[in-house]
């Protein structure tokens, strides 16, 4: 469930406006300089409404606006939604089905072209025309979508999204109220670009955009630059400030042990990619001041297959949760510092999270130890040992050391188990699809927004499990019509009534914890290693590490 | 001749041919190749994901797939990627080849002069220490993984022994352009190219030597040395002559092949973002318009050196014409 | 010049009766190689290796009493009465990271340390040689034994015949033999398959056999190609042809003989190749998969230690080193005592 934090934000944005931040100044000593960046490959294409990738939709904050939008804060406070080409929150008229925005004016794209109505308007039917990932989950709600979603070339979403330029406004009008609808059209789908922006994906083409920074060039295998836009002027210091750095550099191919050699020789500001494991050891003590790390609201974990042997077993299935060691799975990723045993679906940090581990040698709220007896006799009683059970991971150091150990665990309780290592590109898709009879697997779910909806119902609902699709992220197949219900019944209450939402969908979480369709592993904690020369680190919950207002000089 | 020359050709075109439709098809056989999930994106729903398939024209049947494909690789040059969308492959591979040839060119001039001088010496004092200890250098020189071989050159001049007077002038694993930087060029070529060469020098020294001492038993060259010539002349003005047969037609084999990206493990470790880097990653990717064009590429260089080499030992071998 | 002219009393010693050799051509090869000290130590050396290796179960359990195949993240061991740590997290500065334990040049407890996942390296890199040798040398069985039919049959037989199987190994050996490994490696996750006694599965090593043998029959095929196309022309073979034998009469008595030579030199120098590439595949995690350890895999393993722990990296690439410098040093010895020009033209 999303945070209220947004009723607040409005009020507090209303009284922001009236005082007009303050942008970096010409005359601050900190604004100038190039940012380097590093990763080991580029995100793909740069197109905001079709890339799906943490590496590109933390630079899109910069250099993309939508209507609403995540706000620049450090930690949970970046979970804010503030209006951002919106003068203000709108309010929720019709039950909640209608929303509108009012545009603000003067803003200017890259190319110097002024921002109005029609280019809204365009950019919505363009999520659809695109064919953006999230089209039919995140904006299906709006009238006239199921039509885009029919024939995506002659989207118009008449009646979903109208202009009035008289008045300068927007108004979105939904089929049903969603309590989601905010984040959905914050994210970078959601951003607004130039009406005669092609209906195609625009691949290594920049588009335009009017954040305070725009894309010059991108070569997906050197380089990707970011520069000043030279037509922004700041109206929000919270949606989208003016940056310190002139501009961005980001490179690509270096491989991992190089990345680390690099920052620590200051050739270059920081990488993408989690450091090779080590190399931690050596961050951590020689470069202490350089290292940043936080948490994230995402999870590790082992989705089991529940529609086939040996997990169609429950008992299978919890014989798999108590059996694995989870600190020896928190120390094959770092150790202590970067990671925490988790045993429930919900990431601490979000409504709803009340600790609670039943998959230990004490039950309760924590984890402490495996219980690798209780696991033996449950295989035992389930009748399923010695079957053959093979394990797929992607072929990161990281993934591989996982699976190894868990193929282990799964002998030792009496499976004859091996590991199959498969290409990170293709690995999440392949496990997806029931075709491939995938048993168990070892993957990652990070947060789209902050809500428990996206943890639960996304990744366990019956609406996202699709036999037979490469695109069906209910990856263990779980569809109990029970538990289904009960989220469906959360998310209605959480659109009048935020506390008893949270507390149904804790409820929601261990239920479905206690049915084990996942071996969850652990919360993972992220690290940026910044060069010595990087200063005013701000690592905000939505987007990560706010490279815009880093100092380099 | 010329007939000969025709046919090899048109078989070329044959082989070449051959192995796209064989590459085309392993790419569709395995499961989880798809790329309109990758393309669509994580939890894309079911419209999108046919909208996507469309759109990319992963729809229609294959032949029609592959004829689409091949047209848009060699004739519209247009082919695009199903990774990273919007980069076309062919100035793609065309960008790395210079990367592969730099180092391979430099490789070659190393150990065409190493197993040369090695190869003489090892022949004209046969049967010496010294024969036997070069040798023995060149069988460990063939013996090491390459790609082992230059993971312990990095470790030692990268990380161990950086500091030191021997090795600070190496550089931040990768490449510059000769045209960006020539001393940076070299530097940061020097190494792999060493590492490389190290095989082939053991290889080519050995295969010399051998042919040299062989050749020192044949008539013309008892027939030389009766008539009062220099050991030394001997060797390099006569048998050397005859002994670069076999010497060159490897190295044509061999070079066409590297060409093409078969150094790729050394390129990996260098990280020399090379043709046969493109390959692996592509093939770990599962890019098929991106692999098609670099299996086409090394392909090419591979049978296109088979050919030549075929029609050079016709030229020198009147036997084998016969056939 | 007059003392080389013999004396009229030698010359009824010259006109006896010449004693034949006793031994045939092979044996006396035979007596050749065993004369050869270099390359008995080769084989002396490599015979040694394979029988540590074969040992490895027993080195396993009695001696260093570890099992390389199961993870010991949170394990630990005794040396000089203390606990250690298999896997040591790091205590300075933040805490990051941790480090497995370093070689503790013991013979009984983690000669080399251990690796990532807390197992003894030195009893993996036994085991891994297995898996090494196995792969080395079954591929090399197969890859001479389709070489020489392909060889032969082109050799001998010309025409069409020769152009379509010359073709056939150009397609081969141009392959990109990795795209072949990646994809039958997926395919063959789910859905493995039978013939006759072999169940081939994605982790099976014989899909790594196969690939190698096959993808280096162009290069053995192509000098028995040349060979066979030489002794075509041969007069004990166009003399037969005259006599009206029959084709594979032919070739099974008289060319097949003469290629043998090449084939037996081809036998080390193949091993020593394929184990090689069979390194190369595993390193790039195509060859042989986990669980099953090959020296290729744990040099892979060893990579993400290198800055560390660099010899988990380092000892198995010695083993291949030394290993394959062995096999070559034996071919070596081989074609000198079978030296082709001489003595072994069967007739």
């Amino acid at each position: 469930m999303r945070r209220m934090k947004w009723l607040v934000g409005a009020a507090a944005a209303a009284g922001l406006l009236a005082t007009a931040a303050q942008p970096a100044s010409a005359a601050d000593p900190h604004r100038g300089g190039i940012l380097r960046l590093v990763s080991a490959s580029a995100g793909g294409t740069l197109d905001p409404k079709i890339n799906y990738t943490l590496q590109y939709w933390t630079m899109y904050q910069y250099t993309y606006d939508g209507l609403l939008t995540f706000k620049h804060a450090a930690g949970s406070d970046g979970f804010t939604i503030v209006p951002d080409l919106a003068e203000a929150m709108p309010e929720s008229q019709n039950g909640g089905k209608t929303y509108v925005f009012k545009l603000r004016k003067g803003i200017k794209f890259s190319n110097g072209k002024e921002l109005d109505v029609k280019d809204v308007v365009a950019s919505f039917q363009r999520i659809f025309k695109v064919s953006s990932p999230t089209a039919g989950s995140f904006y299906n709600g709006i009238v006239g979508a199921d039509a885009c979603l029919k024939t995506p070339a002659t989207c118009t979403l008449d009646g979903g999204v109208v202009a009035d330029e008289a008045n300068n406004t927007i108004t979105i009008n939904l089929v049903a109220p969603d309590s989601e609808f905010f984040d959905k059209i914050s994210v970078p789908h959601g951003v607004i670009l130039p009406a005669d922006t092609p209906a195609k994906d625009m691949g290594n083409t920049p588009i335009p955009g009017t954040g305070a920074y725009m894309f010059a060039a991108y070569d997906p295998n050197k380089q990707l630059k970011a520069v000043r836009n030279p037509y922004f002027k700041e109206w929000s210091k919270d949606a989208q400030p003016d940056g310190y750095p002139d501009e961005i550099h980001y490179d690509f191919g270096l491989a991992g042990e190089d990345q680390i050699t690099a920052i620590e020789n200051g050739q270059a500001d920081w990488t993408l990619d989690q450091p090779p494991a080590d190399r931690l050891a050596e961050m951590g003590s020689k470069y202490p001041s350089q290292v940043h790390i936080n948490t994230l609201t995402a999870m590790w974990y082992a989705p089991m297959n529940v529609n086939i042997p040996p997990f169609n077993n429950l008992k299978a299935r919890l014989a798999v949760n108590y059996a694995i060691d989870r600190n020896a799975m928190v120390k094959l990723f770092g150790g202590k510092v970067l990671a925490q045993p988790a045993c429930q679906i919900i990431p601490p940090g979000f409504d709803g999270y009340q600790p609670y581990c039943p998959y230990t040698k004490h039950p309760g709220a924590k984890w402490s130890a495996p219980d690798l007896a209780k696991a033996r006799r449950l295989v035992k009683e389930s009748g399923t040992a010695g079957q053959k059970v093979t394990i797929i991971v992607q072929d990161l150091a990281a993934d591989k050391a996982e699976g190894t150990y868990l193929q282990s665990v799964l002998k030792s309780i009496g499976y004859d188990a091996s590991v199959k290592v498969l290409s990170q590109n293709i690995q999440f898709t392949y496990i997806q699809n029931t075709n491939n009879k995938v048993q168990i697997s070892i993957t990652q779910w990070y947060q789209d927004y902050p809500a428990p909806s996206d943890f639960l119902n996304v990744l366990f609902g019956c609406d996202s499990f699709h036999p037979g699709s490469d695109s069906s992220v209910n990856i263990a197949g779980f569809c109990d019509k029970t538990i289904d219900a009960a989220m469906k019944h959360a998310m209605t209450t959480s659109l009048t009534d935020k506390a008893a939402a949270a507390k149904e969908w804790t409820a929601v979480d261990r239920a479905m914890t206690d049915q084990a369709p996942a071996a969850i592993m652990f919360t993972p904690k992220y690290i940026d290693f910044l060069s010595k020369r990087v200063g005013n680190y701000i690592f905000n919950a939505q987007y990560y590490w706010q490279q815009n207002l880093a100092w380099v000089q | 001749m010329v007939s000969l020359l025709i046919r090899r050709f048109a078989q070329m075109i044959f082989v070449m041919l051959g192995i796209s439709i064989l590459v085309f098809l392993i790419f569709f056989a395995t499961p989880g190749a798809d790329p309109a999930s990758r393309i669509a994106g994580r939890n894309a729903s079911p419209e999108v994901l046919a909208a996507v398939r469309a759109s990319f024209g992963l729809d229609r049947p294959l032949p029609i797939q592959y004829a689409v494909m091949m047209r848009r690789l060699f004739i519209d040059q247009d082919l695009t990627s199903f990774v990273n969308r919007g980069e076309v492959v062919v100035p793609e591979v065309m960008g790395a080849a210079p990367v592969t040839l730099s180092l391979v060119m430099g490789a070659a001039v190393f150990w065409i002069f190493g197993s040369i001088a090695i190869g003489l010496v090892a022949a004209a004092t046969k049967g010496s220490f010294l024969d036997r200890l070069l040798m023995v250098l060149g069988l460990i020189g063939i013996s090491m993984p390459v790609y082992w071989l230059g993971e312990i050159v990095n470790l030692i001049t990268q990380k161990e022994l950086h500091d030191t007077w021997l090795f600070s002038w190496v550089p931040q694993l990768g490449y510059t352009a000769l045209t960006e930087d020539p001393w940076l060029w070299f530097k940061s070529l020097l190494l792999p190219w060493i590492t490389l060469a190290i095989l082939y020098i053991g290889l080519y020294g050995r295969v010399l030597r051998a042919s040299l001492v062989e050749a020192g038993q044949e008539d013309y060259i008892r027939t030389a040395r009766s008539k009062g010539l220099s050991e030394s002349r001997i060797l390099i003005r006569h048998a050397l002559r005859t002994s670069l047969i076999a010497f060159v037609t490897l190295f044509g084999l061999d070079f066409g092949a590297l060409v093409g990206g078969s150094a790729l493990l050394t390129e990996v470790v260098f990280a020399l973002h090379g043709v046969g880097r493109l390959t692996y990653q592509a093939l770990l990717d599962l890019d098929l318009p991106v692999i098609m064009a670099t299996v086409m590429y090394a392909s090419f260089f591979v049978v296109f050196a088979n050919a030549l080499v075929d029609i050079l030992y016709a030229i020198l071998d009147p036997r084998v014409r016969l056939a | 010049m007059s003392s080389s002219l013999p004396a009229t009393s030698d010359l009824g010693e010259g006109l006896a009766a010449v004693p034949r050799p006793a031994l045939g051509p092979w044996a006396r090869a035979g007596r050749k190689l065993v004369s050869d000290r270099v390359a008995m130590g080769a084989l002396g050396l490599f015979i040694l290796i394979v029988l540590a290796c074969l040992a490895a179960p027993l080195y396993a359990t009695y001696v260093a009493h570890t099992d390389p195949f199961t993870s010991n993240v949170e394990g630990s061991i005794t040396i000089d009465g203390q606990d250690v740590d298999l896997i040591q997290p790091s205590t300075e500065g933040l805490g990051l990271g941790s480090v497995p334990l370093g070689p503790t040049w013991d013979i009984h407890n983690y000669f080399l340390g251990a690796d990532g996942q807390g197992r003894d390296v030195a009893a993996r890199i036994l085991y891994g040689g297995r898996n090494s040798l196995l792969i080395g040398g079954t591929s090399t069985a197969i890859c001479l034994f389709l070489a020489a039919l392909t060889g032969l049959v082109s050799g001998f037989f010309g025409g069409v015949t020769d152009m379509l199987i010359s073709r056939l190994l150009d397609v081969l050996w141009a392959f990109p033999i990795y795209l072949l490994a990646i994809s039958l490696s997926i395919v063959l996750i789910s859905h493995g398959f039978t013939i006759g006694p072999f169940e081939i599965t994605s982790g099976s090593l014989w899909l790594p056999i196969w690939i190698i043998a096959i993808v280096y029959v162009p290069y053995v095929a192509r000098p028995i190609r040349g060979q066979v196309l030489a002794l075509k022309e041969s007069e004990f073979v166009l003399a037969a042809k005259g006599l009206g034998v029959p084709d594979w009469r032919i070739l099974w008595r008289d060319i097949l003989p003469n290629v043998m030579t090449t084939i037996i030199v081809f036998v080390p120098l193949m091993v020593a190749v394929n184990m090689l590439t069979e390194s190369a595949l595993s390193f790039l995690s195509i060859g042989v998969q986990a669980p099953d350890a090959s020296w290729g895999t744990i040099i892979q393993d060893g990579q993400d230690l290198i800055y560390t722990r660099p010899w988990v990296a380092i000892a198995p690439g010695i083993a291949i080193v030394l290993t394959v410098l062995a096999l070559n040093i034996l071919g070596d010895g081989l074609r000198d005592a079978l030296d082709p020009r001489a003595k072994l033209r069967i007739r």
